[in-house]
């Protein structure tokens, strides 16, 4: 069947594509309500990865989670250990229990926990707040106290004594998002003190802050993006179907992708809102190619009925359309199979099914829609049959960028040779890093606790060590207990580690306050009978579950807590290695085991392999458009030539990130292969367009090539203004990187675009290859 | 059902206050049930963690009232890690003094003076405050205000629901529950199953008592259970060789014998 054929048949059976359109987007789309939003940073990690793995089995061993920690820090000279600071702790306390899905009795603070000393006769228990601490010689009792309390030191309280812990354990961690916004309201009424100041983080309060931005993003980022591409395609095409038609398009393929996604259970990550934007700019560039074509046969031949129109532009369109829509996909997909996390391969694969879905909508809907309309001119293109004098401003702008790229090849080369050299050492400059706070605003106080906190304290992230005996009531050992005392010390003596706590910390202070508080005694018992007794002691007044943070209750598995305070990617790879390295050899020949975790090694493990496969995954992006393309134009050098604009322009990204010190990290990752997907429309349609001016008209090369510019370069000017425009919305988003996403990806459609249209014509003839000229001079 | 317990009812719509007398006598009952002068028992404390793992400790005890106070020694057997270990207890009847703790540990071969716990401490690494070791089934009375709320079952035997409020926030958070409903068997006057809810309101855990036994009159709860809802931990505490006749001198609840222990 020939394109005249198959676009006759789709316009004699109009009515029957467009009810059939309408279904199947209703069908589909009417799933979307089912679509549930995932803002955890796990959501990022493949669930099989072994690192995330070991990590949830400890967890659920330990019966560790994350809660919300509220700080109060006070800089001033005597710190928090006053009684304005130190009853502020009190009604923090007491008020989080209130707080609905907070656990009352697992808030742990200065104000719910006990002194232990030991004195001549025996042990004193004491409460910190049994008396309130509301004179200056109590408050200065209490910072003795904690000094003499080595297992508070760095983490309930900060070592300098300016910040103190509230630490709320939540009863059920999916309401995360909603404890954390009750929680602000609730210290919203707080008895601040001199110089007091308040901070809440925590994992669920993070989750809590990105679903409540992705909501936002959501309701402003889309309709912004919608208004920015109509207000294009006014300026384009001048019309009122020039504007509606196209979003309809838009509405057919997003509403359908988000649709498919819910069906297939697929959640809506932080970077999703990112999906929806790229669906804008891949179904408006489809629309503003066949609405050029469309506009420019009106003009041709005003009294053509709409269908003959109709039929013209989509004979003339479908082949671009369909080549760009093929290696779009190719981009989107090699994203997809080269990622190692969930949301990206989502979104390299519904991408992928985006642009099939506004190819096909724009390949039967669009020209059905057309066939219907009676064909009116548009103001835009009304004169362009020949007559350069008196073309639109823009085709008037682009002719003579034309006429100079034609006439120095050269010169439009050897700058394209420069930029890639200098793209080339910015390039070098991109630092592989990654930090989840910094995915937050610097201004926004998430982040600012998150500094604060980790200053002030030893760290609120963990590197943990497991460490496991063979039989139960192993680690009642005292050489068992000695390793990890030994592993605490290392851990220690690396960069980032603020502290570390284990269940020998418990035993040591038990052991000094048996024995009158002697600091002799903050020692490991040698006899494995004291160490079960000491335990035994403690459980007299702990909770049944006091200990199962550090020890199970079989005495076979031990964790050991490393705080770490920045949880960096540039971090991580010194500290995880070094720590693995140790463990291999110090417990080799022991009956114990050591196995590493905590979130600083599954950050490292999962960041490890998106830094390295980066250029493999953007290599393989750039073979697919490179086999692609030379499938499409069945040449070896066509692949090679459509490469280079694209190949040029992820460079330039590189070259930026390089030099504005953007990381390369879990979101940067992508943004190379989509920009290839999306660039590489323009090489795709410019050398369509000089291998069509090559075989149709005739003259010098240079003459021939000439319109390319005011006709396909015109409708690539609108095409590229939609969809770089369409991602600068992303800059007004309040995700940082979802902001870099948007700027990016709009430099890369920026330098696709205008390299395609340089460097092409401008290579096409320095080279002249005879897949564009199909061997005629 | 039981003309008394139908008085009860019957006065449950008139006023709240009737009702409040209603729960408050029925509760006063609970606490007039016998429970021997002194007693001799071996207890097994089994503790189980969310995990499902069940460790489990066994004890030799000794009670004797002095007067309105009570002494109490109890001799750890098993594991074997921490035989001999013994805790000496004195409790006080005034509500303002504080109980007495002494601690043997046998691999220190040192007695050691604990200070008092506070009553909603967990006893012993159990699900099981000290108030509610000490009071052996029974209540503060002046810590709640109580409502007798229906008749109904406990247990598959039949009963009355009372529910109990602490009298102020500060004994609430002292015993660290908002709210208790016992649930009373008339028939011997002891609640055989309890619901508590944390001072948030949260359910916290359950006792229930399995299975009672009426030992030289007095009625003994012999294998009792609890749930934490909120951390999935359970302790299950069994009582056998029970003896409430046996002669207990009042050397056993000194620092020398509890140095001398189960030697």
């Amino acid at each position: 069947m020939s394109a005249s054929q198959f676009f006759g048949a789709v316009i004699r059976w109009r009515w029957p594509i467009l009810i059939l359109s309408l279904l199947c987007f209703l069908a589909i789309a009417s799933q979307a309500p089912k679509l549930s939003k995932n803002t955890r940073s796990d959501a990022f990690i493949d669930p099989q990865d072994p690192a995330l793995l070991d990590r949830d089995r400890v967890e659920a061993l330990f019966n560790i989670n994350d809660p919300i920690v509220v700080a109060v820090v006070n800089e001033a000279p005597g710190g928090i250990f006053n009684p304005q600071s130190l009853a502020l702790v009190d009604w923090i306390t007491r008020r989080l229990q209130q707080v609905d899905n907070i656990d009352p009795d697992q808030v742990t603070s200065l104000a719910t926990e006990a002194n232990i000393v030991g004195t001549e006769y025996g042990m004193e228990v004491e409460d910190f707040f049994a008396t309130a601490p509301s004179t200056a010689a109590r408050s200065e009792w209490m910072r003795n106290a904690i000094d003499n309390f080595p297992l508070y030191q760095g983490n309930l309280v900060g070592r300098e004594g300016k910040t103190t812990l509230v630490v709320a354990e939540l009863l059920d961690e999916d309401r995360a998002a909603d404890t954390y916004e009750a929680v602000v309201d609730a210290l919203q009424d707080a008895p601040l003190g001199a110089g007091d100041s308040l901070h809440v983080a925590g994992e669920g309060a993070v989750a809590g802050y990105l679903q409540s931005y992705i909501d936002n993003d959501a309701k402003r980022l889309n309709p912004l993006a919608a208004v920015i591409i109509t207000v294009v395609l006014f300026v384009a095409l001048r019309t009122l179907r020039g504007m509606l038609i196209p979003n309809l398009i838009v509405i057919l393929t997003a509403g359908s992708t988000i649709g498919a996604m819910a069906a297939f259970g697929v959640n809506f990550y932080t970077i999703t809102n990112g999906l929806i934007v790229c669906m804008i700019g891949i179904a408006v560039a489809d629309s503003v190619h066949i609405f050029s074509q469309y506009y420019e046969e009106i003009a041709l031949d005003p009294g053509a009925p709409a269908q003959v129109v109709t039929l013209r532009a989509m004979v003339k369109m479908w082949q671009p359309v369909t080549l760009t829509t093929f290696t779009t996909i190719a981009g989107f997909s090699a994203l997809s199979a080269t990622t190692t996390m969930p949301p990206v391969f989502y979104f390299g694969l519904f991408g992928a099914l985006a642009v099939f879905l506004a190819w096909l909508y724009s390949m039967t809907t669009l020209p059905a829609l057309l066939s219907l309309l009676k064909p009116k001119a548009s103001r835009a293109f009304s004169h362009q049959s020949g007559k350069a004098a008196s073309l639109s401003v823009s085709s008037r702008l682009l002719a003579r960028l034309g006429d100079w790229v034609l006439r120095r090849p050269y010169t439009v080369a050897a700058l394209g040779l420069v930029l890639a050299g200098v793209a080339g050492w910015g390039a070098f400059l991109v630092e592989a890093n990654e930090e989840r706070i910094a995915n937050f605003k610097s201004s926004e106080p998430i982040y600012h606790a998150d500094k604060t906190i980790n200053a002030l304290t030893d760290g609120t992230y963990h590197l943990d060590i497991m460490v496991e005996s063979p039989d139960p009531e192993g680690l009642y050992q005292p050489q068992a207990l000695r390793k990890i005392e030994q592993t605490q010390r290392y851990l220690e003596g690396l960069p980032h580690v603020g502290g570390t706590v284990s269940i020998v910390d418990y035993i040591k202070q038990m052991h000094k306050a048996v024995n009158e508080d002697q600091a002799a005694y903050y020692t490991i018992p040698d006899d494995p009978q004291l160490v079960a007794q000491l335990f035994l002691l403690y459980s007299a007044s702990g909770d049944p579950t006091e200990f199962e943070d550090e020890i199970d209750s079989e005495r076979r598995f031990a964790l050991i807590r490393a705080s770490v305070d920045e949880n960096k990617y540039s971090n991580n790879k010194v500290l995880v290695p070094l720590v693995q390295q140790w463990l291999d050899e110090s417990y080799a020949g022991t009956d114990l085991k050591a196995t590493v975790t905590g979130d600083i090694n599954v950050s490292y493990h999962w960041i490890n392999p998106i830094v390295n496969t980066n250029l493999m995954s953007v290599l393989v992006c750039i073979a697919a458009v490179i086999v692609m393309s030379a499938l499409l134009f069945r040449s070896g050098i066509a692949g090679a030539i459509v490469v280079v604009p694209v190949a040029l322009s992820i460079l330039l990204v590189y070259a930026v990130m390089g030099f504005a010190g953007v990381w390369l990290g879990v979101g940067t990752s992508m943004f190379a292969s989509i920009a290839i997907g999306l660039g590489v429309d323009f090489a795709v349609h410019t050398t369509h367009s000089i291998r069509t001016l090559l075989a149709e008209r005739s003259g010098s090369w240079e003459e021939r090539l000439r319109p390319l510019f005011p006709t396909t370069g015109r409708a690539q000017l609108f095409n590229f203004l939609a969809i770089s425009l369409g991602f600068s919305v992303l800059i007004t988003s309040d995700v940082p990187p979802l902001i870099k996403f948007g700027s990016l990806v709009a430099v890369a459609v920026a330098s696709a675009f205008f390299s395609a249209l340089l460097l092409l014509p401008a290579l096409a003839l320095l080279i002249k290859p005879r897949f564009l000229s199909g061997g005629v001079e | 059902m039981k003309p008394v317990y139908l008085l009860f009812l019957a006065l449950l719509p008139i006023a709240a206050s009737a009702a409040d007398d209603a729960g408050h006598d029925i509760m006063q009952k609970v606490n007039a049930r016998p429970d021997g002068e002194q007693v001799r028992r071996d207890f097994t404390i089994s503790t189980t963690d969310r995990r499902g793992v069940t460790r489990v400790e066994k004890t030799i005890a000794y009670r004797k009232y002095f007067g309105a106070d009570k002494r109490t020694v109890m001799f750890y057997t098993e594991p074997t890690n921490v035989r001999g270990t013994g805790f000496l207890t004195f409790d006080y009847s005034a509500p303002t003094a504080d109980d007495d703790q002494w601690l043997y540990l046998p691999a220190l071969r040192k007695i050691r003076r604990i200070s008092s716990s506070n009553r909603g401490d967990s006893f012993l690494g159990t699900d099981l405050s000290y108030e509610e070791i000490k009071k052996e089934n029974k209540v503060e009375i002046s810590d709640y205000r109580f409502t007798l709320l229906e008749e109904t079952t406990c247990l598959e035997r039949p009963g009355l629901l009372v529910e109990a409020i602490p009298v102020s926030d500060r004994i609430a958070e002292e015993l660290g529950y908002s709210k208790v409903h016992y649930c009373i068997d008339p028939a011997i006057w002891m609640a055989r199953h309890v619901e508590f809810w944390d001072i948030a309101g949260n359910h916290l855990k359950t006792i229930s008592i399995d299975e009672v036994q009426e030992i030289d009159g007095v009625w003994t709860s012999v294998d009792l259970q609890v749930v934490n809802h909120k951390t999935q931990h359970r302790t299950r505490l069994q009582q056998d060789n029970i003896d409430y006749s046996v002669e207990i001198d009042d050397q056993v609840f000194t620092q020398p014998y509890l140095r001398r222990g189960l030697r």
